[in-house]
């Protein structure tokens, strides 16, 4: 039997590019395995599942080295969509590739494209769905699915038209641990079938290592690092990749202390001088700013004030409707970072914009610390304070950096934030530079790449000293060189004084958080320390939420 | 946000679930062609009893639920005959026939008349298009457009994906608000609104263009227009009770006109 993929010296140069995104690629997997591709951002991660799709020789321009086939088809010689039949492919974001209001016409989408005959159709559509774990979803809506459910259709509808391989690009990166678990117990039991290979691209790695066969493991280059079973290429790059800034998986810790090498440097986020530095283990000791919360009165300012807050859903008309959020009550305090954690749709984001007087609550109160640095308690209603006051207040973080753009020039980008007055010019300046942006002052914001816009939108609510900081996912698919990063220049504000609330699906962020606040269907359902929530996550199932939290995070 | 009425769940079954979308509009068509044909008030008034009537009997849309979509169109019906009412150009006719003069207010029969039948018309379009776009989804729409009509699966199913970006566009837009509120712009005079209104719509295209790249990405990987013959997981096929449907539609269009004409 032909080979699902077998690639021999394959690489690929983009044109225009100096170097090539992936060369030296040596491969072969078969029907029933499963194969987890790791590597730090611009690895060639991408590239590979564009090239094991057809869309990288024929969509996209460049030059082509050694051979890669699929399926037995030469990726070179053989038309995309004879390609495409052989590949099925998963996104990121599910829910921005569903086309069709049914979930098992959006599975049939697929085979009517391709022409499949109606008695065909109606005896797979069936099949399809129960390999993703979706019976019985055949007649439901596809809009009211979870997020999990809607990447459980995504990959129903890529294995429907029987691929001899199934390539999912970072799938889990907008899902709550619970949904990312279903997604890759779904795919082992896939695997189990022996229907088909799969590839798994992934940042977020202890819920996904146990389910691999085999691992390719790539450097910054874009080169091949090493391919093996799980184990022998722990043994062999586990350090390599901690260093590269690579996520390492728990599993593999053993195999840095053995080298004795990779306890330089966390393979978590940055471990801070302050709170997370007296956090080893999620079981030992919380950290000093946990232990404030919630009982113990501290002498510590108050910065914002929820009071019993309730949002309305706007797309409910008039009557007491679904609430998005309900008798929110909580205090944020100068100098702690809060992680905001919940399920999808648990009201996050809401909360959030709710903080920042975006939305304003239909019962209850939101006041926030306004009037500068030393402004006294939290008096003022965001929602009505003039925009110059509330970026004195308070910075946002929205999760798409590109729609929070406001300027043609990354300089202009972060000036347009910035209190006017002589020091203007310099304070911009030192802040790109910080941020390892200064090389783009003149660059157009849309034309960096993801990180970069990410590190671009936190340095521009950086720019005004506030009190509180709101990010919303700062670190959604980004490798852990960038985390760290962005975590470095979180600290800096706290130790400045500023609190924090990070909305987060990562549990591997909380070890750097000073207490965890967990909202389920708009309820706060837990306040306390991050020990105690990983000790006991208010969450059914609770297991994932531990497991990634409990390991990779903490990695020393 | 969307630009086609948002199906009811259907409750009941109905005649009008059992056909074909194209039938449905076709019907729609000729009724409203007839009550724009027609000058006299009655073609529009016996166009909108017979919808009211499917609506409530063959159409299986929950009838609360109905009248609540339709309550603000028959409001802006209601308000745009009132002021046809009021401002018609035979009120300063001498010659015109006077049906109430109170002070200023002269009210001709001519303006009641065409009040009358605008404001039919108009609630006869809002009926109309829930009869159409009401018993059946998008989907289902676009799938009865391909099979019966051999529009382009590129244009019906294009416009469906583009559909469901539509909501996510209504929330980046006040998005881009939000983040100009958040980091202290505020707009100043004229000149500012405008050039901070158009700074706000590139930032909408933007994330609309990407948003579309991503859905097309989604659809290619299926194999979407890769030049291959679709076939259809749901077919639609015309049968007698389309033919019934049509035949009766047409039936009460020439029986409205009639009416019209008669009087």
């Amino acid at each position: 039997m032909t080979a699902a993929i077998e690639a021999r010296g394959f690489g690929w140069t983009y044109r225009g590019a100096s170097a090539p995104a992936l060369h030296g690629l040596d491969l072969v997997l078969d029907r029933g395995e499963m194969l987890l591709v790791l590597g730090p951002s611009g690895s060639g991660k991408s590239t590979l599942a564009l090239a094991l799709c057809g869309l990288v020789p024929h969509a996209i321009p460049g030059v082509l080295a050694g051979s890669l086939a699929v399926d037995g088809l030469d990726v070179a010689t053989t038309p995309a969509p004879v390609l495409g039949d052989r590949v099925g492919l998963v996104f990121q974001d599910p829910a921005a590739g569903i086309v069709l209001g049914r979930v098992a016409d959006e599975v049939a989408f697929g085979l009517e494209n391709r022409g499949w005959s109606l008695e065909r159709m109606r005896a797979r559509v069936p099949e399809a769905l129960a390999l993703a774990g979706l019976e019985g979803f055949g007649e439901r809506g596809t809009a009211a699915l979870s997020g999990g459910e809607q990447q459980r259709l995504a990959i129903a509808g890529a294995l429907a038209a029987e691929p001899a391989t199934v390539v999912l690009d970072e799938p889990t990166a907008n899902l709550d641990p619970p949904g990312m678990a279903s997604v890759f117990a779904r795919l082992a039991d896939l695997v189990a079938t022996r229907e088909c290979a799969v590839v798994v691209i992934e940042h977020r790695l202890d819920a996904v290592l146990p389910f691999a066969d085999r691992v390719l493991a790539l450097d910054r280059t874009g080169g091949m690092l090493a391919m093996g079973t799980p184990d022998e290429v722990g043994e062999r790059c586990a350090t390599d990749l901690d260093r590269m800034g690579a996520w390492v998986p728990t599993a593999w810790r053993p195999f840095l202390v053995r080298h004795g090498r990779g306890v330089s440097r966390g393979a978590g986020p940055v471990p801070t001088p302050g709170a997370a530095d007296a956090l080893p283990a999620p079981d030992a000791v919380p950290a000093p700013g946990a232990t404030l919360a919630p009982a113990a009165p501290a002498p510590v300012p108050v910065i914002a004030r929820l009071d019993r807050a309730s949002i309305a859903d706007p797309t409910v008309a008039a009557g007491p409707g679904r609430r998005l959020l309900s008798d929110i009550t909580l205090e944020v305090r100068a100098g702690e970072r809060i992680a905001l954690v919940g399920p999808n749709g648990a009201g996050k984001s809401t909360l959030l914009l709710a903080i920042a007087g975006i939305v304003r609550p239909a019962d209850g109160t939101v006041r926030v610390a306004a009037g500068g640095r030393d402004g006294a308690a939290p008096a003022a209603d965001p929602a009505h304070l003039r925009p110059a006051d509330l970026a004195d207040a308070l910075a946002l973080v929205f999760q798409e950096p590109e729609l929070s753009f406001v300027a043609s020039t990354v300089r202009e980008e972060v000036a347009a934030g910035a209190r006017p007055g002589p020091g203007r010019d310099a304070t911009v300046l030192s802040l790109l530079d910080r941020f390892g942006l200064a090389r783009y002052a003149d660059g157009d914001p849309h034309a960096l790449s993801r990180g970069e816009q990410r590190r671009l939108s936190v340095a521009a609510a950086c720019v005004r000293p506030v009190r509180l900081q709101l990010l919303d996912e700062p670190t959604y698919g980004m490798d852990r060189e960038a985390t760290d990063e962005v975590v470095r220049l979180l600290d800096e504000a706290r130790r400045d004084g500023a609190a924090q609330v990070l909305a987060t699906h990562d549990p591997r962020l909380l070890p750097s958080c000073d207490r965890v606040v967990g909202l389920d269907t708009g309820r706060i359902v837990f306040d306390g320390s991050v020990a105690a929530f990983l000790a006991a996550p208010p969450y059914e199932p609770a297991g994932p939420w531990r497991l990634e939290a409990a390991g990779e995070g903490v990695v020393r | 946000m969307s630009f086609l009425p948002a199906p009811l769940e259907p409750v009941r079954p109905g005649l009008l679930r059992e056909v074909a979308p194209v039938t449905r509009l076709v019907v729609a068509v000729a009724w409203l062609a007839a009550a724009f044909v027609g000058v006299d008030p009655r073609v529009p008034a016996v166009l909108l009893m017979a919808a009211v009537v499917s609506l409530a009997t063959l159409s299986g849309l929950p009838l609360r639920a109905s009248v609540r979509r339709l309550a603000p169109l028959v409001l802006a019906a209601a308000g745009l005959a009132l002021l046809t009412l009021v401002l018609h150009p035979t009120r300063t006719d001498p010659a015109a026939i006077v049906v109430v003069e109170l002070g200023p207010l002269r009210i001709t029969a001519a303006a009641a008349s065409a009040a009358l039948a605008l404001a039919l018309r108009l609630a006869l379009i809002a009926v109309a298009s829930l009869l159409v776009f009401g018993p059946s989804d998008p989907t289902t729409f676009a799938d009865s457009l391909v099979q019966q009509w051999r529009v382009p699966d590129r244009f019906a199913y294009g416009t469906l994906a583009a559909l469901r970006i539509a909501p996510y566009l209504a929330a980046d837009w006040s998005s881009t608000r939000a983040v100009r509120r958040l980091r202290g712009i505020e707009a100043r005079g004229p000149v500012g609104s405008l050039r901070v209104a158009g700074a706000r719509l590139v930032a909408l295209l933007v994330s609309a263009v990407r948003r579309g790249e991503r859905m097309a990405l989604a659809m290619d990987a299926r194999g979407f227009d890769a030049g291959r013959r679709r076939t259809h997981f749901r077919p639609i096929r015309l049968g007698v009770r389309d033919a019934v449907v049509l035949a009766a539609g047409w039936a009460v269009a020439v029986v409205a006109l009639v009416a019209g004409a008669w009087g």
